[in-house]
């Protein structure tokens, strides 16, 4: 779809007035953007086209080709039947173990972040700044040296290996980046505003929900979009943090695949890769603007 | 007024060293010394309070203006000796629910008992101070810090927990025992630099940080190059540059897990492009460099090549809309070639960018781990191996917990070498501009 889009480009230049001495560039600018789109898109259209085809003809033919036939017993079988060596109920039980990771971790880590990102932004207060500098800098510490320490919490807490301590770990980590881009945003809101709220008497609490909040859907969305990616995609903390009956779905793609034992039976393996990803992908292709717009304004600001 | 404030000072500063000392105990470094410790540093500030409540000569409960903060202060500390008294036996055995939550509450069991003791202090100094400074205009010290702004320290709670409860215990705890002879479990006997030194003398680490090294290089220099020509491409007032844009950002969605899958697909060398150029008539042709372990973290390399530069080309053109476009007018009516005007004017002028997306790679290229776990598990051999892979192994599978901590704080101790020079040219930016 995105492909033909493009071809159309290739037509020649149709901007406002072009100039002939322009041609020749932007042949040069759009065919070399056009060439490195198709590298891009390579990967997802081999992924595609292997989680369709029979494995005999994968076997024999060629990984960039067209199916002959159309199979979508590949995607059947990674949703229900993949074996991770362990079990053989296939991806599901990692996507549902997913979803009750990601739901609460977002919502939990979003408010949190936000009630700090207002706090830092609007109601200043000493060492403020010497929080969230630490906190700032606890966004660069590598995790692992952060690992083994959150391991005895947990173990303490009773919550090692189940959902609920997963869920806090991720709401940990997300909060130096949300923070940042809650406080950024806030900060911009202009302060007449709030000046405005505290002479009419509302204090704190008023302010954030019935000022803020409202104002900032745009911010929350974006948050939203960012951990929603980020906790789908993780697989360290996965890993580490759950048993196997509780393993998010990444970890169990990575299972799935790279366990030694048995057949490789690769469009099965190409199908799970696509199902993992597809909830990420949905997330972005429908944020679209919204998408590139969180992570420059995250990592810019600073 | 510095004369009043000193106790209040004083009063203050022993509570927080008491909280250090129990967050200590509870990190496990003699603990015992500690947990008595702290309750004996809380009670010269308990003698204080008795002693300013005994030089104003009185306590005038109902005229005091601090009156609601002591009740709010008293109720927390009612609070915090419920949780305290959850963790006992004998209301566990009174409420069966509780037990359920037996080892959240046991956790809890000393910091609800230090809380109850220093609410309560919090809830005595105020009814004393707040009568002492009673026709005082001016806020006290304590005043400042237990009463104003109260709603939004509440609030920063989480905050400061996670910042210094978190963060920071979590890296001194494992910088600790990054000096001792720890395994399965951890110890706390130090034993000096000798994990250190089993770390420099092993192969298998010298082989993670010569890939890091590699890895580090390539995908700074490449994904910077590469990032600021696409985004320089793109802000030729393209056509058609929203559908480019989410060409090259759709693979950052995706994990490193599918990236590091897809490409093992792609690179396979029985299935992937090695077969179909070989197909095409070249039968000597080799490309897999998956299983060589010479160039294997070169596979890699293209694998996050191609998640990750679609990030920094969004990056590089937030910068590139960010300049002012009167330069190009400038440059253009002055005839300077656009190279030029890219390569002399426009990077200068984008120095903060560049240092913002410098430092946001080197964090990410340290913390590699879930990319070469799908795309290589580390292999051939050890050849792909990197620290975090390897500081993982060590911790989990290997029972060598001392190794795996000496190896994160190596980590560490280069992520500051990488990122304080970086901070502070860009700061030393910011207070010039």
């Amino acid at each position: 779809m995105a492909d033909s889009a493009d071809v159309h480009s290739l037509d020649g230049p149709r901007g406002p007035k072009p100039r002939k001495k322009l041609s020749r560039r932007n042949i040069i600018l759009y065919g070399t953007l056009f060439v490195v789109a198709v590298y891009y898109l390579i990967p997802l259209y081999v992924m595609l086209v292997t989680s369709v085809k029979g494995m005999p003809e994968i076997r024999m033919g060629n990984i960039f080709s067209l199916p002959l036939e159309i199979t979508f017993e590949p995607w059947v079988k990674a949703w229900s039947q993949a074996c991770t060596g362990l079990n053989c109920d296939g991806l599901s039980r990692g996507f549902w173990n997913s979803v009750k990771i990601t739901v609460p971790s977002v919502v939990i880590s979003i408010a949190i972040a936000s009630i700090n990102g207002y706090a830092l932004a609007n109601w200043r207060f000493k060492g403020a700044n010497l929080f969230f500098t630490v906190l700032i800098f606890g966004a660069f510490i590598p995790y692992q040296i952060m690992l083994y320490p959150l391991v005895i919490i947990l173990r303490d807490l009773g919550l090692y290996t189940k959902l609920p301590g997963l869920i806090m770990i991720h709401s940990i980590f997300g909060m130096p980046i949300l923070t940042l881009l809650f406080r950024n945003y806030f900060t911009s809101i202009p302060e007449e505003l709030f000046k405005a709220a505290r002479v009419d008497g509302a204090g704190f609490w008023g302010i954030y929900f019935r000022v803020m909040m409202p104002m900032s859907l745009p911010i929350f969305v974006v948050a939203i979009i960012l951990q929603v990616t980020g906790i789908w995609n993780d697989f360290l903390f996965g890993v580490i943090y759950t048993k196997p009956a509780n393993y998010p779905m990444t970890v169990q793609l990575n299972n799935i695949v790279n366990s030694v034992q048995g057949v490789k039976e690769y469009n099965v393996n190409m199908a799970a890769t696509l199902l993992t990803g597809l909830v990420p992908l949905a997330v972005y292709f429908i944020s679209g603007k919204l998408f590139v717009r969180g992570i420059a304004a995250g990592a810019v600001k600073g | 007024m510095p004369k009043q404030a000193l106790p209040e000072r004083f009063f203050i500063g022993s509570i927080l060293l008491a909280f250090v000392m129990l967050v200590l105990a509870t990190v496990g470094i003699k603990s015992q010394i500690l947990e008595n410790a702290q309750f004996l540093i809380l009670l010269p500030s308990l003698l204080l309070v008795i002693w300013m409540g005994v030089k104003t000569g009185r306590l005038e409960i109902f005229t005091n203006r601090l009156r609601k903060y002591a009740t709010g202060w008293l109720i927390a500390a009612l609070t915090s000796a419920m949780v305290w008294s959850f963790a006992q036996k004998g209301t566990q055995l009174a409420l069966p629910i509780l037990k359920d939550l037996r080892k959240v509450w046991n956790t809890f069991e000393p910091f609800a008992l230090f809380a109850t003791a220093v609410f309560i202090l919090f809830c005595l100094v105020l009814l004393v101070i707040g009568t002492r400074d009673s026709d005082l205009e001016r806020p006290g010290y304590i005043e400042s810090s237990l009463v104003n702004n109260l709603s939004s320290k509440i609030a920063a709670v989480p905050m400061a927990f996670t910042a210094f409860g978190i963060f920071i215990m979590a890296t001194l705890w494992t910088v600790y025992h990054s000096f001792t002879n720890s395994r399965l479990l951890p110890k706390s006997e130090l034993i000096g630099f000798g994990q250190y030194e089993r770390l420099w003398s092993s192969d298998r680490w010298y082989v993670s940080i010569e890939n890091l090294a590699i890895f580090g290089v390539g995908s700074l220099v490449f994904s910077l190059t590469i990032g600021f020509m696409l985004a320089a491409l793109l802000d030729q007032k393209t056509r058609f540059e929203n559908t480019f844009r989410t060409i090259f950002l759709y693979p950052f969605a995706l994990s490193f897990i599918i990236t590091g899958l897809i490409w093992q697909w792609i690179l396979n060398p029985d299935h992937g492009v090695q077969k179909v150029v070989r197909s095409l008539g070249f039968d000597n042709f080799v490309f897999n460099p998956l299983y060589n372990a010479d160039i294997v973290i070169y596979g890699v390399l293209i694998a996050a090549l191609w998640q990750g530069t679609g990030f920094i080309m969004c990056l590089m053109l937030a910068g590139l809309r960010g300049i002012d476009q009167e330069i190009w007018m400038a440059a253009r009516v002055d005839g300077i070639p656009m190279w030029k005007t890219y390569l002399r004017i426009v990077i200068p002028m984008m120095r903060p960018v560049f240092i913002t997306t410098l430092v946001i790679i080197s964090a990410g290229i340290i913390k590699v781990y879930d990319l070469i776990v799908a795309q290589t598990s580390g292999g051939p051999g050890l050849a792909s191996e990197v620290p975090a892979k390897y500081v993982f192994d060590y911790m989990f599978g290997h029972q060598n917990l001392a190794q795996g901590f000496a190896g994160s704080t190596m980590m560490l101790v280069s992520v500051l070498i990488v990122l304080i020079p970086l901070a502070y040219l860009g700061f030393g930016r910011r207070k010039h501009g």
